[in-house]
């Protein structure tokens, strides 16, 4: 976080934050945002900070920023946006969350399942991008059922310019995350009540 | 005249034995094994003290437990236990921290009322000095260190370790979990209990809970022996009401802690509907994490 305060925010900044997963990080998504058109989406798209949590990936998250940081220079600063970067948190994440939330930003996240249930509390729109070169696993189908609920945007690493262009609409249509009803049932119930109940608790 | 003990060490009593016990065994199961629908039972009052284990493990289960337990009401779930995994200091320390929030919501609760009482009261007399309640309106709240307590059982089964010797660990698991299913840890030790609210905690649990672990599959196995053998009343008086609920990674298909326990828990739920009625049993209520 020392990286971004360099650069203090201010009331028109707008954080993209990429989170990676901590004990595997998922290098390809860390490359795939720092692509010249994802930059290109990113600064078209108003944002002034992307922030990376590349977990062990160091090295890949180096490399990636240098070859960004030429493609920024060589647009001329058409594009100014400050790329900065950290390893671990120990607040779950909390800080960042907050900061996408006050500027009225994005989380762009692998497809964990704890980082989604994180993520979503503070209503922040969400792009995951499952790892596909994890073997059974179910983050594809938890992505595609979330996305189908319309909660998040589901990505890939190829097509994420589009998906960051997207997700400004999706800031306004976003369902809200708990639900407070959801699936065919009129009378949805919480986890308490389902405790009260089994239990016999009637009133 | 009775025939000669020798006379029973013979292989047909063996097998007589044998398919005695499978049959009374079997017959036993069913007895206590849940129907295929829950159907709520016999109606309670809330004022009864109630003790609820919570098996926690392994990063992501435990948050998606703490998730769930959001809404956990300290005034009807007057005493928790939570089982953790030997090494799991994350899944400890998330209990902790969630039984210090529940403690500040009451106090919050309090100070309140406290106010909003102050307040009305102050048009009247006019003194300065807020007084919270020792005594609440209604039940109490049970928070603080008293109404929980922390077990730590050793884990079935390490990272990387061999499947020859799971078992054994396993047995260990299961071992160790009777104690805490059979008793909460008194918070003053050697004390007898003082009130229906520590009698409660040092009873069995009324309520279990679990979501995917390989331990609570353990703690559940436990639960069943306990119901099994009626073990302080397990059976007879109700106890031991195991609820799980399966990840809400899982869309599709069950874990296989899922597609162990379906049959066997009391409440099985889905967080998907495409699992609903899965095992002829699975509920479905929406997303609950």
């Amino acid at each position: 976080m020392a990286e971004i305060s360099e650069n203090p925010l201010s009331p028109d900044s707008k954080v993209c934050f990429v989170t990676t997963g901590a004990t595997a990080p998922f290098t390809e998504l860390i490359r795939s945002v720092l692509r010249p058109s994802s930059l290109d989406a990113l600064g078209h798209a108003g944002y002034t900070h992307l922030l990376i949590q590349y977990g062990t990936a160091r090295s890949v998250f180096q490399q990636s920023v240098e070859v960004a940081q030429a493609h920024l220079q060589s647009e001329g600063g058409k594009v100014a946006l400050t790329i900065a970067g950290f390893d671990f948190d120990n607040n779950a994440l909390k800080d960042q969350f907050k900061l996408v939330q006050d500027s009225k930003g994005l989380v762009i996240s692998h497809a964990g399942s704890g980082t989604i249930l994180a993520a979503l509390r503070y209503q922040v729109p969400l792009v995951v991008v499952p790892n596909t070169s994890l073997l059974d696993n179910h983050q594809e189908e938890l992505a595609a059922a979330m996305e189908r609920s319309n909660y998040l945007l589901k990505g890939d690493v190829d097509n994420l310019d589009t998906v960051i262009s997207t997700a400004e609409d999706f800031r306004v249509k976003m369902s809200q995350f708990p639900p407070i009803t959801s699936g065919k049932h009129r009378e949805t119930k919480s986890f308490g009540a389902i405790m009260d109940e089994t239990l016999g608790f009637m009133d | 005249m009775a025939p000669p003990l020798s006379s029973l060490y013979t292989l047909s009593f063996l097998c007589a034995l044998l398919i005695t016990l499978f049959v009374g065994a079997s017959l036993r199961l069913l007895a206590i094994l849940p129907r295929a629908r829950f159907q709520p039972t016999a109606i309670r009052r809330k004022p009864s003290p109630t003790r609820v284990l919570v098996v926690l493990g392994s990063g992501g289960h435990t948050h998606e437990m703490m998730y769930l337990l959001r809404a956990l009401d300290p005034r009807t779930y007057t005493h928790r236990t939570y089982i953790v995994s030997s090494a799991d200091s994350f899944s400890a320390a998330r209990a902790r921290e969630f039984e210090r929030l529940l403690e500040d919501k009451i106090k919050d609760e309090q100070i309140t009322r406290a106010i909003q009482k102050q307040s009305f009261q102050g048009m009247k007399e006019g003194n300065g000095v807020l007084r919270l309640e020792e005594t609440e309106p209604g039940r109490p709240a049970c928070v603080g260190p008293a109404h929980y307590d922390i077990a730590v059982i050793p884990r079935a089964r390490k990272i990387h370790q061999s499947l020859l010797t799971t078992p054994f660990t396993a047995l260990m698991t299961l071992l160790f979990s009777f104690k805490p299913l059979l008793s909460a840890t008194p918070w003053i030790p050697d004390q007898a209990p003082q009130n229906a609210r520590e009698a409660a905690a040092r009873d069995l649990p009324d309520l279990i809970l679990v979501n995917g672990p390989a331990t609570a599959v353990i703690v559940v196995l436990a639960s069943l022996i306990l119901r099994f053998f009626n073990i302080k009343g397990a059976n007879s008086r109700d106890k031991c009401k195991t609820v799980y609920v399966e990840s809400f990674a899982r869309v599709k298909t069950l874990s296989l802690s899922g597609k162990l326990l379906i049959k066997v828990v009391d409440r099985f739920i889905v967080q998907w509907e495409e699992l609903e009625g899965k095992g002829g049993r699975a509920e479905f209520w929406g997303i609950l994490v």
